[in-house]
C-alpha cells in the first residue's frame, strides 16, 4: 500500500491483535502525516549532506584511532627486543628457504636426469623390439618365399598330378612292442 | 577485563555499537546517560561506557545542562559506532544548516575545532526543519490572530 494512502492496520499499542476495535473507532480512518513535495526534496538534499559530513568525520575519527594504537604499538617498552628478534627470525626462515629451495632443486634436477635416462632407455628398448620383429618378418618372408617354390599352381596342376600318379608312395609300415619298425610291406 | 571488542557474555547475534541515550531518575524526573552500548542490549542495561549525562529539565537559571566527554566519543565514533536521533540532534552544530546557506557554499575550517554542547559534529536537518516549521507556524499565527481579532470584535 502506498506511504500516503490511509493505514488499514493500527499498530498496535495496549491491546492484542486479537482484542476488538472500539467501538468509537469504528469509522476512524487513520492517514499518514501530510508530506510538502518541496520541503521533502530540501530535506532529502540535507540529508545527503549530512551523512556526507558524518562519514568524513569517522574516517577522520577512525584514522585517529588507528594513529594511537600503531604508535601504542610502537612505542611499547620491549620494542628493540622484539624487533630484533623479529630480525633474526626473519633472518632464519629466509635461511630455511635457501634450504629448501636447493634441495628442491636438486631433487628436481635429478628427477629429470631420471626421466632423460628412462626415456631413452625405453626409445632404445622399442628400437630393438622393432628391428627384433622386422628381422623375424623378414626370415618369415624368405621361408615363404622358400615355401611358395613347391606349391602347386594351376600351372603345375597338370604335372604335379603326373608326378604324383607317376610316383606312388607306400606309407605302410609295420612296429611291434619293441620298437621295431618295418618299412617294407605287402604291397610295394 | 571480563570481555574485549564486541565479546558480551551475553551471547548475542548481529547487533552493532550505538552512542545513545539511556533513561534513569524518579517518577516525573527523567535524567540521561549518552552511553555506547551494543545496539541489542536493554536502554538502561549494561553498556561499554558512558559518555555523558543530559538533565532534560531546566535548572534554576532556565538552563539545560549536558556533560560530555569528547575524546572517548571521538573514539568511539572512530571504532565504527552509530549514533540515535537525539543523540545526533544533540551533537549538532550551528552553522552548517543556516537559512541562506545552500549545498553550494563550501564549509570552512573543521568542525573538530568547536567543541562544546551543539558543536560537536553536523547539525542534524531535522533540526533545522522543525526550527523552519516552528518559524513558519509561529509566523502563520501572527497573521492569522489580528485577522481573526478585527473580524471577531466587529
Amino acid at each position: 500500500f502506498p506511504a500516503w494512502g490511509p493505514r488499514l492496520l493500527p499498530a498496535r499499542g495496549r491491546k492484542t491483535r486479537y482484542d476488538p476495535p472500539a467501538k468509537s473507532k469504528a469509522s476512524r480512518v487513520k492517514l499518514p502525516p501530510p508530506v510538502d513535495p518541496e520541503e521533502l526534496l530540501v530535506v532529502t538534499e540535507r540529508y545527503r549532506q549530512h551523512r556526507l559530513l558524518l562519514s568524513a568525520l569517522r574516517a577522520q575519527f577512525r584514522a585517529e584511532v588507528l594513529q594511537k594504537k600503531r604508535e601504542a604499538l610502537l612505542s611499547r617498552e620491549d620494542s628493540a627486543e622484539l624487533q630484533e628478534q623479529h630480525q633474526r627470525l626473519m633472518a632464519w626462515n629466509e635461511q630455511e628457504n635457501a634450504r629448501q629451495r636447493a634441495r628442491r632443486e636438486e631433487r628436481i634436477r635429478k628427477e629429470e636426469e631420471e626421466e632423460k635416462k628412462q626415456k631413452l632407455q625405453a626409445a632404445e628398448n622399442k628400437a630393438r623390439k622393432m628391428e627384433t620383429f622386422l628381422q623375424e618378418k623378414e626370415k618369415e618372408v624368405l621361408r615363404l618365399q622358400e615355401e611358395a617354390r613347391t606349391f602347386i599352381t594351376p600351372e603345375n596342376l597338370e604335372a604335379r598330378i603326373e608326378e604324383c600318379l607317376d610316383n606312388p608312395r607306400n606309407y605302410n609300415f609295420a612296429i611291434d612292442k619293441e620298437g621295431r619298425i618295418v618299412k617294407r610291406t605287402v604291397l610295394s | 577485563a571480563l570481555f574485549a571488542g564486541s565479546r558480551l557474555l551475553k551471547g548475542y547475534r548481529g547487533g552493532h555499537v550505538v552512542i545513545r541515550f539511556a533513561l534513569g531518575g524518579c517518577t516525573n524526573r527523567p535524567f540521561f546517560r549518552i552511553v555506547a552500548a551494543h545496539s541489542r542490549r536493554a536502554r538502561d542495561g549494561k553498556y561499554l561506557e558512558q559518555l555523558g549525562c543530559l538533565d532534560p529539565l531546566p535548572n534554576a537559571h532556565g538552563e539545560r545542562v549536558a556533560g560530555l566527554n569528547l575524546e572517548r566519543l571521538r573514539h568511539w565514533l572512530g571504532c565504527g559506532a552509530q549514533l540515535s536521533r537525539p543523540a545526533e540532534k544533540l551533537l549538532g552544530r550551528p552553522g552548517a544548516w543556516g537559512p541562506g546557506w545552500g549545498p553550494a557554499t563550501a564549509r570552512r575550517g573543521s568542525p573538530l575545532l568547536l567543541a562544546g554542547l551543539a558543536g560537536f559534529l553536523p547539525l542534524h536537518p531535522m533540526t533545522v526543519t522543525g526550527a523552519e516549521r516552528l518559524r513558519r507556524r509561529r509566523g502563520q499565527e501572527a497573521v492569522a490572530p489580528p485577522a481573526d481579532g478585527s473580524p471577531g470584535a466587529r
